[in-house]
């Protein structure tokens, strides 16, 4: 502290941070952001890309299996799988997007506020944190789900809500590493507010960690969604989503198991997507993970 | 160690108050009234009293709270709304299935798990990490669901080599194991990448000390190096991940229990969904939180065993 000339009130190597994660991505990162993309622009261009509406039923294509007529086949309503699978992108993406976009920031609140403030703060709003965690999170959503109705808000406040306590530990660990840096001090020194030194200077130098979690997450929350539908709290039929299809493809599973194994692997690509990126992410960030990478 | 046991002790039951008081409140603020729910929307006026005054619900919020705290640390959850037996008795007739499903899947986990992560921190940045490091990524991307479906349209449905229904009961315990496969696979599928990835990275980290260098320098062997130096030191992590994973392996069982119709908790409380049995739904979750601290609680004693460092304070 004696040799610094001028202290700085910003975190020294978070920009830098962030400009060389676009420069340095990795090999697992390009193939998660590449199927991301496709599966959003195939969301996007749903109807575009499909020659039937998602719920028209055509009772004499009755499981017709893949074929010209219907690329995928059609399933026990003679639906179109395809084009209910590219509808049912929309849901699944939408839902786990905005599902870890209300728990990143909630969470993140709470954690930083824990971190920063310590003590009772501290220890009654982890303590919290810890009671949501005790519970599983997928039996915790299907109660939540099934006590407030399967609507599309509801599944979104039932998911964000059993992620909320990963990205308040993590914001609070990563605070509390924070708290006594230079900039830090420099910014009491200055007289600015608490909440100014915690969301205009702290944030942004903790806000790395809290996107590994959020993509990692994002992979958590279309799973959660995908199971959530499969034991029938999903949104309700006839909207596609994944969970659904193959919920109604296990009923023809022993005839036509394709109609359960095509959303089934939909899901299994769009989870392995965010993993992938969460991945290289983290081994970007955690120098500790990146240092027994090279 | 007595010590640090009544502490822990004292934090499992903390959280399990907590708990209880959220599913307290959960239940009576959410919009809905269970009388409406059990008896539907035409019951007469008369009924609806006399219902609420069996379940007690006439009493004031504070009584009943008191009452259903004294009656939950008693192991008594109330009774079932539809077939009026107790909800604990319901869950155990239930319990083993699911442990027996859930504990095989993590020794199968575990078996396979851990000897693949040695071998992925061992060739590390070679093609066997690579692949590795891929096929772990996969499985812990897995619903549950699916790799149950994928198994179930592949070994049973296509191959025929496993019965599509593994109803549970069936006579004999080679029938009974015979009926288990594909479950206990498809759950372990996912508890294996999950052991896999992070016995590889504390594999690495442990591989890069001193009193490894210390101990290839003294001449031991490379095999006993990996297996009783370094991976002896893994172990903590691997527990940690272990007991984290095991909470939410029992509560992804009930994916596996519909797709293989075996019967088990999961299969209990989607009964108690479909039936709008509130008393029941409430007093599983209770139950699935009771196993999650006492896995818990399991994985901190755990730590003494592995490392005869760590003290219980």
């Amino acid at each position: 502290m004696k040799n610094s000339v001028i202290l700085s009130t910003q975190p020294d190597q978070a920009p830098r941070k962030a400009r060389s994660i676009l420069v340095r991505m990795n090999l697992s990162m390009w193939i998660g952001f590449a199927i991301i993309s496709a599966l959003v622009l195939a969301a996007i261009l749903a109807s575009q890309l499909s020659h039937y509406p998602p719920a028209k039923q055509n009772l004499f294509d009755q499981l017709s299996p893949p074929g010209a007529a219907y690329v995928l086949g059609a399933d026990q309503y003679g639906r179109d799988i395809w084009s209910r699978l590219l509808f049912g992108a929309r849901y699944s993406l939408l839902i786990g997007f905005l599902a870890v976009l209300s728990a990143m920031i909630i969470g993140t609140f709470i954690g930083m506020i824990a971190g920063f403030k310590g003590g009772k703060v501290d220890i009654i709003l982890m303590q919290i944190m810890d009671v949501i965690l005790a519970f599983p999170s997928l039996i915790l959503g299907i109660a939540l789900v099934a006590l407030m109705g399967a609507t599309m808000t509801n599944i979104i406040a039932a998911i964000a809500f059993t992620s909320v306590p990963a990205f308040a530990r993590v914001a609070r660990a990563a605070v509390i590493t924070q708290r006594d840096r230079e900039y830090v001090q420099a910014c009491s020194a200055m007289g600015f507010s608490g909440s100014r030194t915690l969301f205009r200077h702290i944030l942004p130098a903790i806000l790395p960690e809290v996107m590994v979690l959020a993509s990692l997450w994002m992979a958590n929350a279309v799973r959660t969604e995908a199971s959530l539908a499969f034991v029938g709290l999903g949104i309700a039929p006839p909207a596609p989503t994944w969970g659904g299809m193959v919920r109604d493809g296990f009923q023809v599973i022993l005839n036509s198991p394709y109609l359960a194994l095509f959303p089934s692997l939909a899901i299994l690509l769009l989870v392995l997507a965010f993993n992938l990126i969460g991945d290289g992410l983290r081994d970007l960030i955690d120098p500790r993970l990146k240092d027994s990478h090279s | 160690m007595l010590l640090y046991l009544a502490k822990r002790l004292g934090f499992a039951v903390v959280t399990l108050l907590s708990v209880l008081t959220l599913i307290f409140l959960m239940v009576r603020i959410l919009p809905g009234d269970p009388v409406l729910m059990i008896l539907g929307d035409q019951a007469s006026p008369e009924s609806v009293i006399a219902m609420r005054q069996r379940l007690g619900l006439d009493q004031a919020i504070g009584t009943q709270y008191l009452h259903f705290l004294t009656n939950a640390l008693k192991g008594d959850l109330g009774n079932s709304m539809v077939t009026g037996r107790p909800v604990s008795q319901e869950v155990l007739s239930v319990l083993p299935y699911t442990l027996e499903l859930t504990f095989a899947s993590l020794f199968i986990g575990l078996l396979l798990g851990v000897p693949t992560g040695v071998w992925a921190a061992v060739k590390r940045n070679k093609v066997p990490d690579y692949v590795l490091r891929f096929v772990s990524l996969l499985g812990l991307s897995l619903p549950g669901f699916v790799s149950a479906i994928v198994l179930l349209i592949v070994f049973a449905i296509n191959l025929r080599w496993f019965p599509v229904i593994s109803a549970g009961g069936g006579e004999g315990f080679i029938n009974r194991l015979w009926q288990m496969t594909l479950p206990v696979i498809s759950l372990a599928l996912i508890m294996m990448a999950y052991i896999t990835r992070v016995t590889r990275s504390a594999m690495l980290e442990v591989l890069s000390q001193d009193f490894i260098r210390t101990a290839r320098a003294k001449g031991a062997r490379p095999w006993v190096v990996i297996w009783r130096h370094a991976l002896g030191n893994c172990l903590i992590p691997i527990s940690t991940v272990v007991g984290l994973y095991l909470g939410i392996l029992i509560g992804n069982s009930v994916l596996t229990e519909i797709v293989f119709s075996r019967p088990g908790l999961g299969k209990l409380i989607l009964t108690a969904l479909s039936q709008r049995d509130y008393t029941l739904l409430q007093g599983m979750v209770v139950v699935y939180t009771l196993i999650v601290v006492i896995v818990n609680l399991a994985t901190d004693l755990t730590y003494g065993l592995f490392d005869p460092r760590v003290q219980y304070k």
